[in-house]
């Protein structure tokens, strides 16, 4: 099937975020066609040019999101009315904080909400039309009319405390970001040879990078798959933290990512948060349990393999820390802990590997550990004659000592991790490849990660460290233990297979589930009579009674989860074959959750061009055998 | 993975460590305990039973809560057998703690006297608020729970270690409260009694210098440690504009869904619901009126302000240096000038306020030059053809070209002055109505001022030069380019493009008539312009054909210039 694979800052450019878990994406399905649709975020990134591309990628566009070319030509009469009509709707959604549901419970958002939502998208979607049939947005967005319809809105009564404090360069400089955030709207990526013709869009981030596929679900009925490693309104929050913009400009600016973080939540087929931490923002955000999926990020295992499956569990006695040197990873506390750990294990060492991140901090940071390591811990020698060395060594990789990332980890018997703030822990999962036990902090997604096999201890809390690493040097049986475990987990759950196979299976089960409804058409773009064979639509209910037509995804699964009997049209074979709901699970549940389908409904969505392979493929994910066409 | 399947299998991981003397051994008792604690009703809240434990809870609870059920029991008679139960944080609690844990019962009845807490948190804690205000009230008889207990049990019972979210579940932790405590007790006495190790002096939390100094801190958190979490991230919790950014700044400090577990919570963000709720806010409290920074910087501005000086300057020079040469050299000279006063006047208009933003046309280049060719030879042109020449080369007229050369620098000036102030009244004015009432008069003001500047050098360089000073043509073509670079310079080329346009064709229309009134029988189309130049003479057409075009661009400029959107700043790029 073709995929429409949207990125942000990412995939094709050098530079980006997240490009190589998508160049393995797209090398390890290389029986689909992508194209990909990429927005470029500074001229600095296009410059540095694309990594090089497998030839299953057929076609590349992209677009920079860093600027805007305004053409300067005023709409006419009623595009002006319908500009204004619409935006007033967006800046009402905005203005009144269409914030996500406030209540937590995800999958039953209030009344309220779901209207306010409602009322986002159908702004959304009608700028996107005005923006098709008038060819640009850009300089509408930045009009006077934009603004004034903002400081309408903010005047209103209903409108968030804080907007109603806002005034004219808040005004403006609100105007001003909704028209960044909204420049995907403005692209000629929507027509049949564009995301018009994909089978699937994939946004590989949620915000900027999901708006083409929102509309062109909203064109074209393309279902939309979303992969959040890092949630966007987090990403945003965190961002407008750090500049310096006004309340009212943070509150209106929340309110409207908010608003397009639920309007992209609410329309995508599957969700999939690369871990629970970005799951619960989700959830927090409108998500709809029954649409997430969590698919860890995959890691390279191959190159830790060796040390992975060697016997001997390095030197006893070695504590090994690995990663980037910054204040977040709280080596002081690791420091004061091993100073503890001394005074139980007299023998023991430590070995910090890693490079100061960028930045004076880091540097300052890292000079600052050095002398502290220097000042705790005296050089001690085996003997009179000997020379002295301190038990704390700081290493790079590459050095003489670690010339590789897995010697590193090899020398050491546990590996630990001090952080304080953690997103997903890579170090801790490169240990559990090299099956060495783990101490570390709950910080992130590390609980998550490491499940039961290695032991965790509160952050800031040296003591607790100590004791856990002092507990693990002297049991050599339960660090083994330990560390095959985590080994087992990591290969069960932290692969680049699992990932490919993941994304693998919902590919097929999205578009078994909603595939596009195209009228066929011949090399003259005359349509086809009978070209789609009768049983390409299903007779009957699917499942519950539905008013939407086309048979959304969203529908399948609201009808799966409410009624408790089988379809109409399904044996009992296949319901029994469908797993429950949600599962969250990587590997499981996601080549079975086709069940329900039917290997017909495929056949819809390309006709006859599909490659065999992939035919057998799909009809071996439908284990009822009777959907097969 | 479930979130119960994890929930498992880490509560088992800290449950394998084994029973090392030297403290990892208290881990697993606490451990234990916190597995127990459910069981012993003293766990009453479902939220928190969904937790996922990894061991951290424990730590952090005893901390929070039971720490005093002990304490009422075989704790009183051996003090310092206190610590081993609590693992490493609470012991360092304790020892923050001389008076000790008995006392945890009276605590109600010792909470008016005052002593280091309360003063330390009235100094700490200024911040006012109805919340605060209430609790205020409440806390010398409600005791160490006052904050989230709203109810009047909290007054009887104020020791409790309630952490339940819902009214209920508190209640029910009310009344199994003793067995509760008795369990704790005993989960505390089967726990291994270690010798007392001092914790290192540098073990303090990083997070927490006060603490380590104040006795009476222990309790000071277990009254109300929201609030000294908010104390601590107080700039971030002023500053959200909603709960879910206090959420995800707290999650950037490091605060787990297991941390918010010790502040009683089920998750990061139903606390950071909390501390937004509690944030106090002053309604009236304006946004100060940052000061907008204005979009030229200050230290290039004498590179601009000379730059604009330097097409007049040139000028002048090319005339002097014509006035003294003659032949083929005064030739030379003269091409040499014009080119200079062009490099000049890009130089000068590159950079400033009148540099343009948006991609200007050919167009207005072509028209630009032709009325300026025309303002040089138009009106001479005219008068020999209205008198039947031309016969003979007419000269120049140098002096108006002169003028507007040196006009160069007081529209620059004044396009600084109207960008300035209109980003000043940007950032003060409250309304986009307001904005555009206050900005039309500075336009207008600012224009006026620039026909004064003007004016006076028409009338100077036609002193200096000897010649007619043409202030009808000269002045409105003056006025009607500096509306045609300003409108430009905001990112509006249309309208001063067709406006130029229009008046070049003006002017050719009117030069062309007076010709084409010579051919037979068109001699009615010269009648209009003849008639004009007999009366008031050759400055006539270019004062009318500018006039009308500078008017047209000031109504719209008027217009557009006073918007709002038009002072936006334009965004930086990374």
């Amino acid at each position: 099937m073709r995929i429409g694979l949207l990125t942000e800052g990412g995939y094709p450019y050098v530079s980006g975020e997240a490009r190589l878990w998508c160049d393995r994406l797209v090398r390890g399905l290389e029986q689909h066609e992508f194209d990909l649709y990429a927005l470029s975020r500074s001229q600095d990134q296009e410059d540095r040019g694309w990594i090089e591309l497998p030839p299953q990628v057929s076609r590349v566009r992209t677009a920079p999101m860093w600027t805007a070319a305004d053409d300067g030509t005023g709409y006419g009469r009623r595009s002006r009315r319908r500009f204004a009509d619409a935006y007033a709707e967006l800046a009402a959604a905005v203005c009144t904080g269409a914030s996500p549901d406030p209540t937590g419970l995800a999958g039953a958002p209030a009344h309220s909400a779901g209207a306010e939502a409602d009322r986002f998208g159908n702004a959304l979607y009608a700028l996107a039309e005005l923006a098709r049939d008038e060819g640009g947005l850009v300089g509408a967005l930045r009009s006077e009319t934009a603004v004034r319809t903002l400081e309408r809105a903010c005047r209103a009564p209903g409108a968030l405390r804080a907007a109603r404090a806002a005034r004219v360069p808040d005004l403006l400089a609100v105007a001003g970001q909704i028209e960044r955030a909204l420049r995907p709207l403005s692209l000629d990526w929507y027509g049949d040879d564009g995301l018009g013709s994909v089978d699937l869009c994939h946004a590989t981030s949620g915000g900027p990078a999901a708006l083409p596929g929102l509309v062109a679900h909203h064109f074209s009925g393309v279902p939309l798959l979303v992969t959040e490693y890092g949630v966007q309104l987090r990403a945003h929050y965190i961002a407008t933290g750090d500049a310096e913009l006004s309340a009212p400009v943070r509150a209106m600016l929340a309110a409207f990512h908010g608003g397009l973080a639920a309007e992209t939540y609410r329309q995508a087929a599957i969700i999939t948060p690369g871990n629970t931490h970005a799951r619960r923002w989700q959830e927090r955000c409108g998500a709809d349990r029954a649409k997430l999926r969590t698919v860890h990020p995959g890691m390279e295992a191959s190159r830790f393999a060796e040390i992975g499956e060697r016997e001997e569990p390095g030197e006893p006695g070695t504590l090994v820390w690995v990663g980037r040197i910054e204040p977040s990873k709280d080596l002081i506390s690791l420091l004061h802990a091993f100073a503890e750990i001394r005074k139980e294990e007299p023998k023991a060492r430590l070995r910090l590997v890693g490079a100061p991140a960028e930045g004076p901090d880091a540097a300052a940071y890292l000079a600052h550990c050095k002398a502290l390591a220097a000042q705790l811990f005296p050089d001690e020698a085996e003997g009179a004659h000997a020379m002295g060395d301190n038990p704390v060594s700081f290493e790079e990789i590459g050095g003489p000592e670690t010339p590789d990332l897995a010697d590193a980890y090899a020398a050491g018997s546990v590996v630990v991790l001090s952080s304080i703030v953690e997103g997903f822990p890579i170090s801790l999962v490169e240990a559990m490849f090299c099956g060495r036990a783990t101490v570390s902090t709950d910080a992130g997604a590390v609980v998550e990660v490491i499940g039961g096999t290695g032991l965790v201890v509160p952050p800031r809390n040296p003591r607790a460290l100590a004791e856990a690493c002092v507990s693990l040097l002297r049991d050599p049986g339960r660090r083994e233990r330990l560390g095959a475990a985590a080994r087992a987990r990591a290969l069960e759950l932290f692969t680049v297979e699992q990932n490919i196979t993941a994304f693998h299976g919902i590919y097929l089960e999205i578009v078994s589930h909603c595939p596009v409804r195209r009228e066929p058409v011949d090399d003259a773009g005359d349509p086809l009579p009978f070209a789609n064979p009768p049983e390409a639509h299903v007779p009957g209910r699917w499942t519950a009674p539905t008013s939407e037509s086309g048979g959304g995804f969203g529908t399948w699964l609201a009808g799966r989860s409410a009624s408790g009997g089988p379809p109409s049209w399904a044996g009992t074979e296949g319901e029994a074959a469908a797993p429950g709901g949600g599962a969250v699970g990587a590997g499981g549940g996601i080549g079975s959750g086709g069940g329900v389908g039917s290997g017909s409904a495929v056949g819809s969505g390309g006709g006859g061009q599909r490659p065999a392979g992939e035919q057998s493929q799909l009809a071996g994910a439908f284990p009822g055998g009777e959907g097969d066409a | 993975m479930s979130g119960q399947g994890l929930d498992e299998t880490v509560v088992g991981a800290s449950l394998d460590a084994p029973q090392v003397p030297g403290g990892a051994d208290a881990w697993g008792a606490g451990s234990q305990e916190a597995l127990g604690e459910p069981g012993s009703g003293a766990e009453p809240g479902p939220a928190r039973g969904s937790e996922p434990r990894s061991g951290v809870g424990p730590v952090m609870e005893l901390g929070a809560g039971p720490v005093t059920g002990p304490g009422a029991g075989p704790e009183s008679e051996r003090p310092a057998e206190r610590e081993p139960e609590g693992g490493p944080e609470s012991e360092r609690r304790a020892e923050r703690e001389p008076e000790g844990g008995p006392e945890s019962e009276r605590r109600a009845e010792r909470e008016p006297e005052g002593g280091p807490e309360s003063e330390r948190r009235a100094e700490r804690e200024p911040e006012g608020g109805p919340e605060s205000e209430r609790r205020a009230e409440r806390e010398p008889e409600a005791g160490p729970e006052s904050e989230r207990r709203a109810e009047p049990e909290s007054d009887a019972e104020p020791g409790l270690p309630a952490r339940g979210l819902d009214p209920a579940a508190g209640d029910e932790a009310l009344l199994n409260e003793p067995v509760a405590w008795r369990a704790t007790a005993a989960a505390a006495s089967t726990g291994s009694p270690l010798p007392d190790v001092p914790p290192p002096p540098s073990a303090s939390p990083p997070g927490s210098p006060a603490k380590a100094a104040n006795p009476g801190s222990r309790r000071r958190t277990s009254v109300d440690p929201v609030k000294a979490l908010m104390h601590r991230h107080r700039e971030l919790c002023e500053r959200a504009v909603d709960a879910l950014e206090i959420a995800a700044g707290l999650e950037a400090h490091g605060v787990t869904d297991r941390t918010a577990a010790r502040f009683r919570h089920r998750d990061v963000f139903s606390l950071a619901e909390e501390m937004y709720a509690r944030v106090p806010r002053d309604s009236d409290i304006e946004p100060e009126s940052r000061h907008a920074v204005s979009g030229t910087p200050r230290g290039r501005r004498p590179v601009w302000a000379a730059l604009a000086l330097l097409p007049g300057t040139l000028g002048a020079l090319t005339l002097v240096g014509l006035d003294f040469t003659g032949g083929r050299l005064r030739l030379a000279v003269g091409a040499g000038g014009v080119l200079a006063v062009s490099a000049a006047l890009r130089a000068a208009l590159r950079r400033g306020p009148l540099r343009a933003t948006a991609h200007t046309g050919p167009a207005i280049r072509a028209w630009t030059c032709w009325l300026l060719a025309y303002a040089l030879l138009g009106d001479g042109l005219l008068s020999a053809a209205v008198s039947g020449g031309p016969d003979e080369a007419w000269a120049p007229a140098t002096a108006p070209l002169l003028a507007l050369a040196f006009a160069v620098a007081p529209g620059a000036w004044c396009a600084q002055l109207f960008g300035a102030v209109a980003r000043r009244r940007l950032a003060s004015s409250r309304g986009l109505d307001e904005f555009v009432a206050s900005v039309r008069p500075l336009l207008l003001a600012v224009f006026a001022l620039f026909l004064c500047a003007l004016w006076t050098l028409i009338g100077v360089a036609a002193a200096v030069l000897g010649q007619d000073a043409a202030y009808a043509g000269a002045g409105t073509l003056g006025a009607l380019l500096l509306l045609a670079r300003l409108l430009t310079a905001y990112g509006r080329t249309h309208a001063p493009a067709v406006v130029l346009g229009a008046a070049t064709a003006a002017e050719a229309l009117a030069v062309c008539t007076v010709f084409a009134g010579r051919l037979p029988g068109c001699g009615f189309l010269a009648v209009p312009v003849e008639t004009a130049v007999d009366a008031w003479g050759p400055g006539t057409v270019p004062g009318l054909a500018c006039g009308a075009a500078a008017l047209t661009l000031l109504v719209h400029a008027a217009r557009t210039l006073t918007r709002a959107s038009a002072h936006a700043p334009t965004d930086t790029t990374p």
